[in-house]
């Protein structure tokens, strides 16, 4: 076969995964959002009320502002944490020796644990009368003692970041290991010699060589921020009261308690739109030609 | 820095001394990392072992006991079936998945094609779709088909994630190997196939049993597809280990146990390919 | 301008010794070049100077000062990286700049100094782009002009012309040997070229295996190599070192070459060195020996003829006129007064009487 044809055959089967898992639900899913369609009430879709979904959602819907404020909040927090973090671990690591050779083996290890399990273990470790965490919390800062974390908007929403960060910054962690080591060396002697400390090495050419990576990584735990899910079903609830409800989980509300799908549907395209728009800022970073700055 | 060097020279003593200071510091801020990051498993584990009146004793010596393991796998909690699940469709989804990806990502790392750019882009930009807006359409598919709560169902859905973080990756991995051999292969004489037969496969199955390992940890730890698209028959692990939480409270000596039996198989397979993990999330962007 | 000493200095890796026991003595003001192939422990040994690396073993001194224990930016030393190492995020002369900016050097003085030290390498259209706008050469400059504008008592330059091209890489030369000589600091150069050697050095440490083997003016190392070693390293082509027997001041070889040597004392296996332009190319049956050409090559400005002297070829430097075939019987002669003897069981030259 002649590689005109072949290589149009090789791709043929991925992309007919591609469009048959993704491309379809999502054409779908955009038709349905201009729909009425409440399960409960009829098992076909309804007429179109245009754009009515998504006016609703952005004027008369306190749950979908609600949602998006949390879920606002958490990339807020978890973003900046994650990063912060996982660079200054991977600063930690970068020294050869044997304490940072046991710490760089086990970074993979969060990462590897479903992540409704580390919902499910964090809310072990924060139950408020037998948690190990929260008996730990409440000793080292004592007005911390009688505060039911898991029961408390700003604790739980806390507690539900905390566990994001376990499972990811050791991950992103990796990554920066890797930017690390694809540094040229000589920028950071070179400043050495030319008189800087460690921390002006760090802050004049280390930390802005390393930027394009930092940026990727800030966008991937943006999107994973995002999406979050599990740990919220797993961990909170969603509660106390919608405290820690996010977008995903509130879709996942709307579709499967309240049988909505219409409303649901126009939901989950605001985030993929989101999330789209980030995708292509990611894309921009990633697929660049090596020495583009 | 001020003074002559001879003055500098006379102070190093100093900066010798502040050197250790810094490394000790370093050692404990390591060392405190390293309790983070175990604790959370490592608590897990003791707890599966204990019997539930120990459970809540927040210390490290308690008689150990195997009950909760006998315990998940024995009748109602029948264990072992949502682990045969977990299975079925974790290899499945990987066995339909990485032979279509390398394919594909062969074609886009070595040919150039009409609109490759954006169907590049096209694959790269799933990853980023959130998962709810996807399993919405297909949960209303299967119910008219019959297919809620079959691993049909699941595999299929799993393929949405698995497939364009597939073809990314394996991308990456191809675009390292030069083109070199292969296009001597070619003025050989092979054919394009016999060249990916001899040339290509031989030198990127390390790359495809990582993209494998990848995919497979991917599938066995997604939850929310098999949250709403199972409820008896196909349910998987992550799924599986929320029905501990009971009327009666949450049985958390029962949930470790499960936590533990999902777990270990995914520690084991990820530190076999630890070197090689970065890559993967980043698409080779890093490296 | 500081001295540089370094005093039984040992550099090991785990079971691996990149620099063993070595003692160097920079005066102030020189130009010194370690010239070695790569992985002989020149880099490292400049490193050690520079304070990158930490000695295993041995003290190093600045200006008479022991600075084992100073960071590098302690030292007051300048050094130009072999791919220069700029910032890539900052202007040219942000790069200049920066070595002032960190000893809190004021705007104006700095961005006045910038301008002095740019003109000196003629940089100055470039202040305000980056580094990956430039071609190699003028990257070289940032460099140059970056080490020379904080007027440190020592310059470092590890293999800084071997990412030029050529041409480039001959105009630069010149321009460090000249910027040197003005300037008068201190001068710590490496390089496996042995043309940089020869033309920049005021004095030449040839290295191999973490050891100093010759450490002499450029035109002793020339002249007199100290071992088999030195003579093959330098030279472009390099010495001719055939092997054969010497005994009561005879040397012999198969093929017909007889030389006679000013050496009483030695007798047992050793090789003659002798360097292709010593050798002259004559007519068959005219000169000490003859023997068969192997090759003609004419480099242009010379041709070079190698000929077999029994197993072992032989390069001789001709006028660039001189032609012949390749299996034609030529005569060769060597100049007697240039000739080397190597024991072949020590390496070591053997002095004439």
């Amino acid at each position: 076969m002649h590689d005109r044809v072949l290589k149009y055959v090789l791709i043929i089967p991925a992309a007919l995964i591609v469009v048959g898992t993704t491309i379809w639900p999502l054409g779908v899913s955009l038709i349905t959002s201009f729909r009425d369609w409440r399960l409960a009430r009829s098992l076909t879709p309804g007429g179109f009320v245009g754009a009515g979904h998504y006016v609703t959602a952005f004027t008369d819907d306190p749950d979908f502002s609600n949602a998006l404020a949390v879920t606002a909040r958490v990339v807020a927090l978890d973003v900046p944490l994650t990063v912060l973090l996982a660079l200054g671990l991977a600063l930690l690591l970068r020294r050869a020796g044997v304490l940072q050779s046991v710490t760089r083996a086990v970074l993979i290890l969060p990462f590897a644990v479903s992540p409704a399990l580390v919902g499910i273990s964090f809310r072990f470790m924060f139950n408020a009368e037998t948690g190990v965490l929260s008996w730990a919390a409440g000793t080292a800062i004592p007005p911390l003692r009688d505060v039911v974390l898991l029961a408390d908007p700003v604790g739980a929403l806390v507690v539900l970041v905390l566990s994001d960060a376990w499972r990811w910054a050791p991950y992103m962690t990796l990554v920066i290991l890797g930017g690390l080591a694809a540094l040229p060396r000589e920028p950071e002697e070179a400043a050495r010699m030319d008189g800087a400390t460690e921390f002006q090495v760090l802050r004049d050419v280390t930390i802005p060589a390393l930027l394009p990576v930092l940026a990727i990584v800030a966008i991937l735990k943006t999107v994973f921020a995002l999406k979050m899910f599990d740990q919220v079903v797993t961990l909170t609830g969603g509660g106390p009261g919608q405290s820690t409800v996010t977008l995903a989980y509130l879709v996942y509300s709307i579709a499967f308690r309240w049988y909505d799908m219409g409303y649901a549907s126009a939901v989950a395209w605001i985030l993929t739109a989101m999330l789209v728009f980030l995708a292509f800022w990611y894309m921009r970073l990633v697929l660049r030609k090596p020495g583009q700055t | 820095m001020s003074g002559t060097l001879a003055q500098r020279a006379a102070r190093a003593a100093g900066a010798r001394r502040r050197r250790l200071v810094w490394r000790g510091v370093e050692t404990a801020l390591l060392l405190a990392t390293l309790l983070i990051i175990l604790f959370p498993i490592l608590w897990m584990a003791l707890t599966a072992f204990k019997r539930p009146v120990d459970l809540f004793d927040l210390t490290v010596f308690f008689t150990p006991t195997l009950d909760n393991f006998r315990t998940i796998f024995a009748h109602p909690w029948n264990i072992g079936a949502t682990l045969l699940n977990s299975t079925i469709v974790a290899l499945t989804t990987v066995v339909i998945a990485i032979p279509a990806s390398t394919l594909a990502a062969y074609a886009f790392s070595r040919f150039e094609m009409r609109g490759k750019g954006l169907l590049f882009f096209a694959i790269l930009a799933t990853q980023f779709i959130p998962a709810v807006v996807v399993v919405l359409p297909f949960y209303l598919l299967f119910r008219d088909l019959g297919l809620l709560d079959t691993h049909v169902a699941l595999i299929i859905v799993n393929l949405a994630i698995v497939t364009p973080f597939a073809v990314w990756m394996l991308k990456g991995f191809l675009d390292a190997v030069p083109n070199e051999s292969e296009e001597a292969a070619l003025v050989d004489g092979a054919t394009r196939l016999r060249v990916i037969i001899d040339i290509v496969v031989p030198v990127i199955w390390p790359g495809v049993l990582v993209t494998t390992v990848f995919c497979f940890i991917l599938t066995w730890n997604e939850f929310l597809f098999a949250l709403i698209l199972t409820r008896d028959d196909a349910v998987t692990l992550p799924v599986g280990i929320t029905r501990f939480r009971t009327e009666r409270g949450d049985l958390w000596e029962l949930i470790a146990a499960a936590g533990i039996l999902i777990s270990i198989p995914m520690f084991l397979l990820a530190s076999v390919i630890q070197r090689h993990f970065v890559g993967g999330m980043t698409g080779g962007a890093v490296k | 301008m500081s001295s540089i000493s370094l005093q039984r200095v040992t550099k090991a890796w785990g079971g691996f010794t990149a620099v063993r026991d070595l003692t160097l003595d920079i005066r102030q003001g020189e130009f010194m070049v370690l010239l070695g192939p790569s992985g002989c422990g020149k880099t490292t040994t400049m490193r050690m100077i520079a304070g990158l690396e930490e000695p295993t073993a041995g003290d190093v001194l600045i200006g008479g000062v022991r600075v084992n224990d100073l960071a590098p930016r302690e030292r007051d030393i300048a050094m130009v990286f072999q791919s220069y190492g700029l910032y890539p995020h900052m202007t040219v002369a942000d790069n200049i700049g920066y070595p002032l900016k960190l000893r809190g050097v004021g705007r104006e003085e700095r961005a006045a100094r910038v301008r002095q030290a740019a003109a000196r390498v003629e940089l100055e259209p470039l202040l305000a782009r980056r580094p990956r706008e430039l071609s190699g050469g003028q990257r070289q400059r940032v460099a140059l002009a970056r080490a020379i504008v904080r007027q440190p008592t020592v310059f470092l330059m590890d293999e800084p012309l071997s990412n030029l091209d050529a041409k480039l890489r001959v105009s630069t030369r010149a321009e460090i040997k000249h910027l040197q000589h003005e300037l008068g600091v201190t001068t710590v150069y490496v390089t496996h070229d042995q043309i940089e050697a020869m033309t920049l050095a005021h004095r030449v440490a040839v290295m191999a295996g973490g050891e100093i083997r010759q450490l002499d003016t450029p035109e002793v190392i020339y002249d007199r190599p100290a071992d088999l070693f030195v003579a093959g390293f330098i030279g472009s082509p390099p010495m001719n070192l055939v092997p054969g027997a010497h005994a009561g001041g005879v040397f012999t070889a198969p093929g017909g070459l007889r030389a006679v040597t000013r050496v009483a004392r030695h007798a047992g296996p050793a090789l003659l060195g002798i360097r292709p332009e010593d050798v002259t190319v004559l007519p068959a049956g005219q000169g000490d020996l003859d023997a068969s050409i192997y090759a003609v090559e004419l480099t242009g400005d010379a041709v070079l003829v190698t000929a077999m002297v029994g197993p072992a070829r032989v390069i001789a430097r001709a006028d660039r006129a001189w032609r012949a075939e390749i299996g034609a019987t030529v005569a060769l002669r060597l100049d007697t007064t240039r000739m080397h003897l190597f024991d072949a069981a020590t390496t070591k030259r053997l002095q004439p009487d």
